[in-house]
């Protein structure tokens, strides 16, 4: 257990913040990486996901590839696309939006699902276009499960995203690569350290977003859900936006 | 109305208990272990690269043909992984490289040619538990690496001859490289190359580091000297004059404990007809279209030299 | 398909391998959730440690553990243990959210009646909330049972991730098939252990595949109902 203490050590000397190589520089390349994975996933997941939601079609189709995008192994699926693009930041994006979409799409969907066909249907009858009630109604009652699911796929991402260290990027993962090639447990440990603090501090601050930007009453109603013991059964786990391990 | 429910879900949890204890007791040698006709069981670990993969196989086949019992753990990873393994008992045997062994276990070790290599080895392995057999004559070391263009724009022959320039380059190689004695702290003592850039690609040389090389995303490579990929590629691996990379023979390192003559002597054998020119063309062969597993390229070579 | 011919006993026997360190992790992680999850429903203490704990441990990249727990539990370096415990944590760690709600799902009004008419806390548990939770527990299950199968490969950069193997040794070969074998195979193993918890679910949860379709949460038009 020396290790922990010699690994906080490590972490706060402040020598080991800016430096070449440091803290803070590779904080930044794996929140970069995460940025760019998670714009390009959100723009390929929310449209798809509000179209599948709204119209309810293609729903099979989308629990089929998701499970099968979890079942995909991350490693051996970058290691796959180095061999035909050589080492860079796209293949390793690519890899990671894969990971990314199916918590984000299974978020979007369920909760659009989730809204009641009555109020959608009150929607109409008051004479909203299409587009109004995915805007108006749809989106701001599935918010809570949007905004999920986006944790969800965020956390996933900065988990795994320790790889890119693997192949040539950069990012915190490299402490732990450099740790573990050379025996370094407190180097190691220092690594696996920053990525769960940076994971869970992202993951603070986007559930203070979503406490912020969802409707009160609805999330007067999600308060209620996550409750130790409510009236109704919760959603069907098959498409929770539970993040699964992948690195 | 509630018994054959319950019954259900205990035959259940019964099955899935039965399968978990199953699936402990399979967790052993599936092969039964040692039986009476088995002069004992030695595991032998591999590296992580295909050449190591190779090498283990060769002896494990050979150790397996004189009447062991032999488990392998391919893809253990770096040296600073397996001689830990090694030392717990995790395996017993793994085929090393002299030189790098040496510098691991003894960083102030001043040893180049092999002669010299396996004479400083013994003393050096003692304290940590370890002793090595007979070294091969086949070769196989780090060597710095830069494309034919890259080599002819720079004129560059010897490591040397990049102290002029270290300041625009990069170099790319295993995460170790940089804490290694041939390393960064080499590279300046010996040869005066400083201020280079280091990129980290753990593919011992593979696809990735030879991509970055020949796209110019790096412009010197830590690649093996046997990689069939220097060829293929009219690569030009840059002389070493002043030995800063020992010499790299083959050697067979055994926890002190899994170590005995009758051992030592199945793998002598193959040591004894392994050359440089060998090793290159088994690693040609396993990386060549058919890309035979490493077991078939061992089994192939060693019923061609009469080993087995 | 040649060379998964020619080297059918490598590929067999890391199947063999893969299916071997896979399996333990995924029922025992199982095994341990319920209990948890069912504390989990009683006491918002309880909760909410329990479930904080599983997001922490979820962030610790997978490749540090496979790493740290020989020191820590003084094994081998090479020693299936410390692949196995790895796994069982994250099976945890994704698992006791789901087992949470899953127990969260039993109607109070039915835990009630059955302790009318006369059944004990232990028989309860067994005869009414186990199989009442059983569906949402079975549903995350199969949500761990392809992430352990998919995670396992990693354990290939400390030499033990069995089809993981193919991975870095086809990649070592510029031998891009070796790793599409590699992934195929992972996949079927997370569709065959798929199948056998559908199935096994079908056995011990027989009322479940018709409840199911109908077994839709309205959490949010129920919040704007009430407001």
């Amino acid at each position: 257990m020396n290790f922990f203490a010699e690994a906080f050590a490590w972490i706060f000397d402040p020598a080991h913040f800016a430096m070449v190589n440091g803290i803070w520089p590779r904080t930044v390349d794996h929140l970069f990486y995460t940025a760019v994975t998670m714009l390009i996933a959100m723009v390929i997941a929310i449209p798809l996901g509000l179209l599948i939601g709204h119209t309810g079609r293609g729903r099979n189709l989308v629990i089929v590839t998701t499970s099968a995008a979890r079942a995909l192994p991350t490693l051996g699926f970058l290691l796959f696309i180095i061999l035909f693009s050589g080492l860079g930041l796209w293949p390793f994006v690519i890899v990671m939006v894969v990971l990314a979409v199916p918590p984000l799409l299974a978020g979007v969907y369920s909760g659009l699902e989730g809204v009641d066909r009555q109020t959608i249907d009150a929607a109409r009858a008051v004479g909203m276009s299409e587009w109004q009630i995915i805007g108006r109604v749809e989106i701001p009652l599935a918010l809570p499960l949007i905004l999920g699911g986006i944790r969800s796929s965020v956390l996933q991402v900065i988990a795994t995203a320790t790889i890119a260290g693997y192949v040539g990027l950069t990012g915190l993962g490299r402490f732990l690569i450099e740790g573990l090639a050379l025996r370094d447990y407190t180097l190691a440990i220092v690594g696996a350290i920053l990525v769960a603090v940076l994971a869970l501090a992202v993951d603070g601050l986007l559930a203070l977003i979503q406490r912020l930007v969802v409707p009160r009453g609805v999330s007067r109603g999600m308060a209620r859900t996550i409750s130790t013991r409510s009236r109704r059964p919760t959603r069907l786990p098959a498409m929770t936006v539970a993040p699964i391990k992948e690195g | 109305m509630h018994a054959p429910k319950r019954n259900r879900i205990t035959a259940g949890l019964l099955a899935i208990g039965l399968t978990a204890s199953l699936a402990a007791c399979s967790s052993g040698n599936p092969l039964g272990g040692d039986g009476n006709d088995s002069l004992g069981s030695i595991t032998i670990g591999s590296q992580g690269f295909a050449e190591s993969d190779i090498l283990a196989q060769l002896y494990g086949q050979a150790l397996a043909a004189g009447g062991y019992t032999v488990d392998y753990a391919p893809g253990i990873g770096s040296r600073e992984t397996f001689i830990p393994a090694l030392q717990d008992g995790s395996i017993d045997l793994i085929p090393d490289y002299a030189g790098n062994l040496l510098y691991g276990a003894d960083p102030k070790a001043t040893a180049a040619s092999t002669a010299d290599v396996m004479e400083a080895l013994p003393a050096a392995l003692e304290p940590l538990g370890l002793v090595v057999s007979t070294a091969a004559e086949a070769q196989d070391a780090d060597s710095l690496v830069v494309t034919k263009e890259f080599a002819e724009a720079n004129s560059l022959v010897t490591i040397a001859d990049l102290k002029p320039i270290a300041s625009k380059i990069t170099i790319g190689a295993n995460t170790e490289f940089e804490g290694r004695s041939y390393g960064r702290e080499g590279l300046e003592k010996v040869y005066g190359v400083k201020g280079w850039k280091f990129k980290a690609i753990d593919d011992y040389g593979g696809p990735g580091t030879l991509s970055d090389l020949l796209s110019g995303a790096i412009q010197v490579a830590d690649i093996y000297t046997t990689t069939p990929s220097i060829k293929q590629n009219d690569l030009v691996v840059l002389e070493d004059p002043k030995h800063l990379i020992a010499a790299q023979n083959i050697v067979p390192l055994f926890n002190k404990d899994a170590y005995s003559v009758r051992v030592a002597n199945i793998i002598d054998q193959i040591s004894n007809k392994l050359t440089t020119e060998e090793l290159m063309s088994l690693n040609e062969i396993s990386a060549g279209d058919s890309k035979p597993s490493p077991e078939k390229v061992a089994k192939d070579w060693l019923t061609q030299m009469g080993l087995i | 398909m040649q060379w998964l011919w020619d080297n059918r006993d490598l590929v067999l026997g890391l199947t063999l391998e893969h299916v071997r360190l896979s399996i333990l992790p995924i029922i025992v992680g199982f095994i341990v959730c319920i209990p948890l999850g069912w504390v989990a429903t009683r006491n918002r203490v309880a909760r909410s440690v329990l479930l904080s704990l599983g997001g922490i441990l979820f962030t610790i990249p997978s490749l540090a553990l496979f790493v740290a727990l020989p020191v820590i539990l003084g094994t081998k370096i090479l020693s299936d243990i410390n692949v196995i415990v790895t796994l069982t944590i994250y099976a945890i760690a994704m698992m006791i959210r789901g087992a949470a709600d899953a127990f969260a799902s039993v109607s109070t009004s039915v835990l009630q009646s059955a302790t009318a008419v006369g059944y004990s806390a232990f028989s309860r548990f067994w005869s009414v909330e186990l199989p009442l939770a059983g569906p949402v527990l079975l549903a995350n299950l199969r949500v761990v049972s392809v992430s352990t199968v998919s995670l396992l490969s990693v354990a290939a950069l400390i030499g033990k991730g069995g089809l993981g193997y193919l991975f870095l040794n086809g990649y070592q070969r510029d031998f891009p098939t070796e790793v599409a074998i590699g992934i195929v195979f992972i996949l079927l193993i997370a569709l065959a252990f798929d199948l056998v918890l559908v199935a096994l679910g079908r056995i011990l949860l027989p009322w479940a595949h018709t409840v199911f379709p109908r077994l839709r949460a309205r959490p949010v038009a129920d919040a704007v109902a009430a407001s």
